[in-house]
């Protein structure tokens, strides 16, 4: 049965139950109609064929009775006379012909003198038709019973009436049952398939109703069966309903949760570059204040006011290159644009103070001539996170690198670090298409949750190319603006 | 019971039949002599199976004229065979009969002409010679080597006529045909002759006549090749030594004034009869020469 219902080559795999049940009823419908049938038909043979033997047997009796004493004078017209008068008394029996003979089995008189003339031999294909020791004889496939029985007077036996019966209204009976049995059976299946689908397709509405809320999940937040949906069900669709908005209830605080963790993230990540970022500007400021100094007490030198100006003008460049990168970053009136090869310069600077910090070399190879036609805020948002999480995992002094390149109209970014690898469990969240609905645990990973949504949104995917303890390489696999129009 | 007081001579009775019944009818309204005085126990009436065997209804109704035209107790007695009542009748447990010609004339000294049947306005019939429809026989040479039916042994139309038309050329009826059978009916020997049974038969002209009216389906089986001259119609005898006793004459009267009364027509209309009429017993004598005929063969 499972091969049957479920096994691939099935050929009834994807049918619903609704219509999975009428066609077991069907099956079993059909299953009872043969077992009824047949015996019904058993039944109704046996009685006709019992019917057929009581009959022949009261005729015989009968005939034997009045045919004995013409038979001893073999007085022709009186035997006829019988059988003649016989054949209205025993219509039910349907007598074909009905023929006497005496002890040399010559024909006494026969019902159709015709076919048998008195006082010839009754021809011997004939008497071949009868059985000698079964006085009825049942010949279905020529529709006859076939009746002998020897008259027996003081002992000796002085002739014999044979006689044959059409029993074609029996056979008739008979297929006329098998067909109304047939109609019946097939108009109750039908029936029973119809009520079947009918009731199936009622019982399972409410399935198809949780389905269609689950679907729209998958678009947003959770949304709650009504309550004047949830009144009409009955007792266990409304119980799982219930459940299914507890459910909804549940996972949407989730959400929520997870949204303000991710913010306060987001700040926090803020309060880091921000802390960076005062750092990177800190650093040529004491320089800047020197080189002031200088200028103020060695300003009418020549060579000392050239080299102060210029390391003022370095240090300031310094400081705008930075607020630059930094507004570029986090402006929140930026159009939606193509990523330049100078996005991903800028993530270098706005890495820089966590790399120092950790005495991380950064490795950029980024080979983009030009624009590439993917969203450009959301992928840095998404390569910054990887960076800063590369970042974290890289033990002191090691190697944190980005490589960018467009291949079979797909921008790839890799970002390498030599951490200790990834834990499965991490590395099978980022593989995981539509994983982005929910960060990876509650207090970590939010970083990485981050890169999921932005890839969710960009049609994007993650392949983690390499995790060993010698390090991890994550690949951003971003298809391009034309492709993704063409995908969808 | 019949009165058994007045016994005449059967030849007397013969000769004297005819002239009794006259005065009978001259005298219908005159009281019956002494001798002529009815007993009290039931009419009896024998019935030859002519060809009414099934016929309840007419049995009923001949039954009931004959009760109520003589005031008396009427049992229609019946039998299988002509032999059978007429020896009920010879041995004078019947106050009449209706038998045939034949044994009319095989007993002249005993039996007594009563009244004669009238057929399309005549004492007359004939016998016919029948086949099965569709058999190709155009003489009575034809049906040599014949399964062939006779009614009864003791009837004029159903075996003395055949058997005279044989014996004029010297044969018998078993040496002509192959077997002969006795049917015990007329009506018989029609179905016999239709289903094939026998291949020919002997049968009295008015029962086939009245049967190709009543039963055309059994007929139109058979074809008559033969028909004999007319002869003397089944009559209603009694014994003669009873001609006079008035159990007699009220049957006789009863049968005369048939034709008069309402039920009686009713009777005669089922019988396509036209009434009863006294006739001179010579109107057998041609039944009678047939009978020497075959037994100056036989004897």
């Amino acid at each position: 049965m499972k091969s049957f219902w479920r096994g691939q080559e099935s050929w009834v795999p994807s049918w619903s139950v609704a219509v999975r049940v009428p066609v077991v009823v069907a099956f079993l419908m059909l299953a009872i109609s043969v077992m009824v049938s047949n015996r019904v038909l058993n039944r109704l043979e046996d009685t006709q064929e019992r019917n057929l033997r009581e009959l022949s047997s009261a005729y015989l009796d009968g005939l034997s009775a009045s045919l004995i004493p013409s038979v001893v004078r073999e007085d022709v017209w009186e035997v006829f006379d019988t059988l003649d008068r016989s054949r209205e008394r025993y219509r039910g029996l349907n007598v074909q012909w009905a023929a006497v003979t005496n002890s040399d089995n010559r024909t006494i008189a026969a019902s159709s003198p015709d076919e048998f003339p008195p006082l010839e031999a009754l021809p011997a294909d004939t008497v071949a038709m009868f059985s000698a020791r079964q006085e009825v004889l049942l010949d279905e496939s020529g529709m006859q019973a076939r009746m002998m029985r020897s008259l027996i007077y003081q002992d000796r036996e002085i002739g014999r009436i044979y006689a044959v019966a059409d029993i074609s209204a029996l056979m008739q009976e008979r297929s006329d049952t098998l067909r109304e049995l047939i109609l019946t059976n097939v108009a109750l299946t039908l029936l029973l398939v119809a009520f079947g689908y009918y009731f199936m397709r009622k019982m399972l509405k409410p399935v198809g109703l949780l389905s269609g809320y689950l679907a729209r999940s998958k678009e947003g937040s959770m949304s709650s069966i009504p309550d004047d949906v949830l009144d009409r069900e009955g007792r266990e669709f409304r119980e799982l309903f219930t459940r299914y908005n507890a459910m909804t209830e549940a996972v949407n605080e989730r959400e929520m949760l997870a949204a303000e963790l991710a913010e306060e993230e987001k700040l926090a990540s803020v309060g880091r570059l921000a802390s960076g970022m005062a750092h990177e500007i800190n650093n040529p400021l004491g320089g800047m204040f020197n080189a002031l100094d200088s200028l103020k007490k060695y300003g009418a030198r020549e060579e000392v006011r050239v080299t102060s100006i210029r390391l003022l003008e370095q240090g300031l460049s310094g400081i705008r290159e930075l607020v630059r990168s930094t507004l570029t970053t986090y402006r929140s009136d930026q159009r939606p644009r193509d990523l330049t090869a100078t996005d991903l310069d800028d993530l270098r600077l706005l890495v820089k103070p966590e790399a120092r910090e950790r005495k991380l070399r950064l490795d950029w190879q980024i080979d983009l001539e030009v624009p590439v036609q993917v969203p450009a805020v959301p992928v840095r948002d998404a390569i910054l996170n990887l960076l800063l999480n590369a970042c974290h995992s890289s033990q002191e002094g090691g190697l944190v690198g980005l490589r960018a390149v467009v291949q079979d109209s797909k921008f790839i970014a890799e970002v390498s670090d030599g951490g200790v690898g990834l834990p499965p469990h991490v590395r099978e969240y980022l593989e995981r298409k539509g994983a982005g609905a929910s960060p990876l645990d509650r207090r970590s990973g939010l970083g990485l949750w981050i890169v999921k949504r932005h890839c969710d949104e960009l049609n994007a995917r993650l392949e983690v190319a390499r995790s060993n303890g010698n390090g991890t390489t994550i690949r951003l696999i971003v298809p391009l603006a034309g492709e993704m129009e063409h995908a969808a | 019971m019949p009165n058994m007081n007045n016994h005449v001579g059967p030849r007397q009775q013969s000769q004297s039949s005819r002239r009794q019944l006259l005065g009978l009818a001259a005298g219908l309204a005159l009281p019956l002599p002494r001798s002529a005085v009815a007993s009290d126990g039931p009419l009896k009436f024998g019935l030859t199976p002519v060809f009414l065997n099934n016929d309840i209804e007419l049995l009923s109704k001949l039954k009931d004229y004959l009760s109520r035209q003589t005031g008396r107790d009427v049992q229609l007695v019946q039998r299988r065979t002509y032999e059978e009542i007429t020896t009920l009748l010879l041995s004078g447990q019947l106050t009449a009969a209706w038998i045939c010609g034949y044994p009319l004339v095989q007993y002249p000294d005993q039996l007594t002409l009563l009244a004669v049947p009238l057929w399309n306005g005549q004492p007359l019939y004939s016998s016919y010679l029948i086949v099965s429809a569709g058999r190709q026989a155009g003489s009575i040479e034809d049906l040599r080597g014949d399964l062939h039916a006779f009614s009864d042994p003791n009837s004029n139309s159903g075996y003395l006529v055949t058997a005279a038309l044989f014996a004029e050329r010297g044969l018998r009826p078993e040496q002509f045909f192959r077997q002969t059978i006795f049917t015990y009916g007329h009506r018989n020997v029609v179905r016999a002759v239709a289903s094939g049974l026998a291949q020919s038969g002997s049968v009295d002209g008015y029962v086939w006549e009245v049967m190709a009216s009543l039963e055309p389906a059994l007929t139109s089986k058979t074809v008559v090749i033969h028909r004999s001259e007319l002869l003397g119609f089944p009559p209603v005898a009694c014994l003669s030594r009873q001609a006079k006793d008035g159990d007699v004459l009220i049957m006789q009267r009863a049968l005369f004034a048939m034709a008069g009364d309402a039920g009686g027509r009713e009777v005669l209309k089922l019988l396509r009869l036209d009434g009863f009429a006294e006739e001179p017993t010579s109107l057998f004598d041609p039944i009678a020469a047939k009978m020497r005929l075959v037994r100056s063969l036989t004897l």
